[in-house]
């Protein structure tokens, strides 16, 4: 009897365990149950009988604000098109940038389709990257009217490969009580930060496309113009005056040679005052100064050469099977009526240009969403930012 | 089957399922890691990975700025919390009544938010520095310097530590305290013959703890520490994340494991001895 008791005790604990394990598996299975269900839409798009809608799946990464900004700008466009349905799959920056891309291209390459992704965004590095990877469909007028908004210079420069939906850019923010005459070129600016210590701070360039902006613009400053669009590693050799002087900077700059983390750590050492001047992405700068989180004696300068800057750009994966969904959702993002919605949300310059826009959204970008470079140098910004580490961090 | 054989096969089966978890979750991993961390540029396999963490000037201090800090940390969290448990044991009152009501508090704050918190007080212009400048005293540089990484780590743990440390004060029964006390032993014998050796244990499980919390901490160190040298939490995700070296990552986090595997050595050591005297 008592063995028998025992014998019990210990199936029903040996049942209990299974039935937990296997709750584990039958999780796995929903999942992939479900990653299933959302490629079978996709067969069913081609029947135009089927009146359910379609479900993309958009994958973005970026700061708070643009997740923001897409969970505002989705619904709108779901309710003009009931048979289109975004799927937003937000990736945190620095955290899955690169593996989204990964997966894309591995998809490809396994001969599955694109993954289940459909849209994704991402900077002109990665739609240059793709072009040589033919990952990306060509988007042509035809398809998607709007595209007729956007400066025809800016799609011939991607080979029509995406369309950019919104841009920003690096500049200068200072705080106008403490600075009353900015400087403008980058020789100005380093005597500027010479000539008052302590109170100029740039981010950790890992970390940050501000700082990483004032980073390479420094290497970049004595190269020839063209520099900034090469991926050749043999230009290297090149950066050393470059690395040279932002060492001797690091004596000069907030605690001797205090970088903060993230575009954010400059920008709140701004707020309370600690420095007066940081290189900042421009959308940031306007958003946090409308919030009152920045000061409103807080202005922006662009200097020349200008930092690094341009638009963000959405891409459609070539072997996407939605793209009939995919154009339709494109077509909105790129209406005055979506990008009024992007400018106000992310304080961004809007995609499509400036002249179909609203007369004081023209203003509010004077000045400012002009002057910057958009760097092209591929993988070469991994080197600066690990040569930043070892020679300018821990010199 | 005689009755031993049974047992036996019972213990196997019982064990199973959490040898199975450990396997699948802590071994296979590891395992994965130190071959990727043997493999080199050209794809062959070598120790030139760790070669690299020994013999680059920037890891290498890295690798000694990572232990100091959690030396210290460790230090600094067991004194307190032992501290603090024996005071919450062996005194009574209002003010006892309130720590122990609050000491907890620090597990219920996201990482994060404390860390922000800890930036606005002790930062340059924060609350601390402004209050301190009315009377005359400029606050040392304490965040984006090892001090904020040493006082995020005592927030930290502090509380989960002092927790732990008072259950084993708890433990030791009254009577044997007030017998010690009967036949003469002043105070500090008492603390270290008695209530010292009968805690030991669980001190040692403390250290283990804040050892492998602070080694491989990231929130903290990564927004209050300095940009070099930096923690290896740190380092590993800005090898892995920004540079993209795979290998190089996992060399480190196999490093890693190995500093932590030599206090879990002593932590093993001690629990066999025990068991050992108990047979």
């Amino acid at each position: 009897m008592f063995h028998l008791k025992k014998g019990l005790t210990v199936l029903s604990a040996l049942a209990l365990t299974f039935t937990v394990l296997a709750g584990c598996g039958n999780k796995a299975d929903n999942a992939n149950a479900s990653s299933s269900d959302a490629s079978a839409p996709a067969s069913s798009s081609s029947n135009p009988a089927s009146s359910a809608p379609v479900e993309i799946s958009f994958y973005f990464t970026g700061s708070q604000n643009v997740k923001d900004m897409w969970d505002t700008l989705v619904p709108k466009f779901e309710e003009q098109n009931k048979d289109v349905k975004v799927k937003l799959v937000y990736i945190p920056s620095g955290t899955g940038a690169q593996p989204t891309y990964d997966r894309i291209l591995a998809a490809k390459k396994a001969g599955k389709g694109s993954g289940d992704i459909d849209l994704y965004e991402d900077s002109l590095s990665t739609v240059t990257k793709g072009g040589k990877d033919d990952l990306w469909d060509k988007l042509s007028l035809d398809s998607i009217p709007n595209i007729g908004n956007i400066n025809s210079k800016t799609m011939d420069n991607v080979s029509h490969l995406a369309v950019p939906y919104r841009a920003s850019a690096v500049v200068l923010a200072y705080n106008s009580e403490k600075v009353t005459t900015p400087p403008s070129t980058l020789d100005e600016l380093y005597e500027w930060i010479r000539n008052n210590p302590e109170k100029f701070a740039y981010n950790d360039p890992s970390t940050g496309g501000s700082g990483n902006s004032f980073v390479s613009t420094s290497i970049y400053k004595d190269l020839p113009q063209d520099a900034i669009y090469s991926t050749d590693p043999a230009i290297q050799k090149d950066w050393d005056s470059g690395f040279a002087t932002l060492k001797d900077l690091g004596k000069y700059v907030y605690g001797k040679g205090i970088y903060p983390k993230k575009n954010q750590g400059t920008l709140d050492l701004l707020a309370n005052g600690e420095v007066d001047m940081i290189p900042a992405w421009s959308d940031m700068v306007l958003e946090q100064t409308a919030k009152g989180q920045l000061p409103a004696t807080t202005k922006m300068k662009q200097i020349t050469p200008g930092f690094n800057g341009g638009p963000t750009y959405l891409m459609v994966p070539k072997l996407s099977e939605k793209k009939e969904a995919v154009y339709q959702f494109l077509g909105y993002v790129m209406s005055p009526e979506a990008q009024g919605i992007i400018v106000e949300k992310m304080h961004g310059f809007p995609g499509i240009e400036l002249a179909n826009m609203p007369q004081e959204i023209q203003d509010s970008f004077k000045g400012v969403s002009e002057g910057f470079r958009s760097f092209n140098i591929g993988d070469l910004d991994k080197e600066i930012t690990k040569r930043w580490q070892s020679e300018v961090a821990a010199q | 089957m005689s009755k031993t054989m049974k047992m036996g096969m019972l213990g196997l089966i019982l064990v199973i399922p959490s040898f199975l978890l450990l396997f699948v979750i802590v071994v296979i991993p590891i395992a994965l890691s130190f071959v990727e961390s043997l493999r080199n540029d050209a794809g062959g396999f070598d120790l030139s990975r760790y070669q690299f963490l020994f013999t680059d000037k920037a890891m290498r201090s890295n690798i000694l700025f990572t232990l100091k800090v959690t030396i210290v940390s460790c230090v600094i969290v067991l004194i307190v919390s032992y501290a603090l448990a024996v005071y919450m044991r062996f005194s009574s009152g209002r003010l006892v009544e309130l720590i122990r009501k609050t000491y907890m508090i620090p597990i219920f704050i996201p990482g994060v938010i404390a860390t922000y918190g800890l930036i606005n007080l002790l930062g340059n212009h924060g609350w601390l520095s402004r209050f301190l400048l009315l009377i005359g005293i400029t606050l040392p540089r304490i965040i984006f310097d090892q001090k904020g990484i040493i006082i995020a780590n005592l927030w930290f743990n502090i509380p989960f530590t002092a927790m732990l440390l008072s259950s084993a004060l708890a433990g030791i029964p009254n009577s044997v305290l007030e017998s010690a006390k009967d036949v003469g032993a002043g105070r500090l014998r008492v603390f270290f013959q008695i209530v010292f050796p009968l805690s030991y244990k669980t001190f040692l499980v403390a250290a283990t703890f804040v050892f492998m919390g602070v080694i491989g901490s990231f929130t903290a160190p990564f927004l209050v520490g300095p940009n070099a040298p930096q923690m290896l939490g740190v380092s590993m995700e800005q090898v892995f994340g920004v540079f993209q070296e795979r290998e190089q990552a996992a060399a480190i986090a196999f490093f890693t494991f190995l500093l932590c595997s030599v206090l879990g050595y002593f932590y093993i050591r001690s629990m066999v001895k025990e068991e050992t005297a108990r047979l």
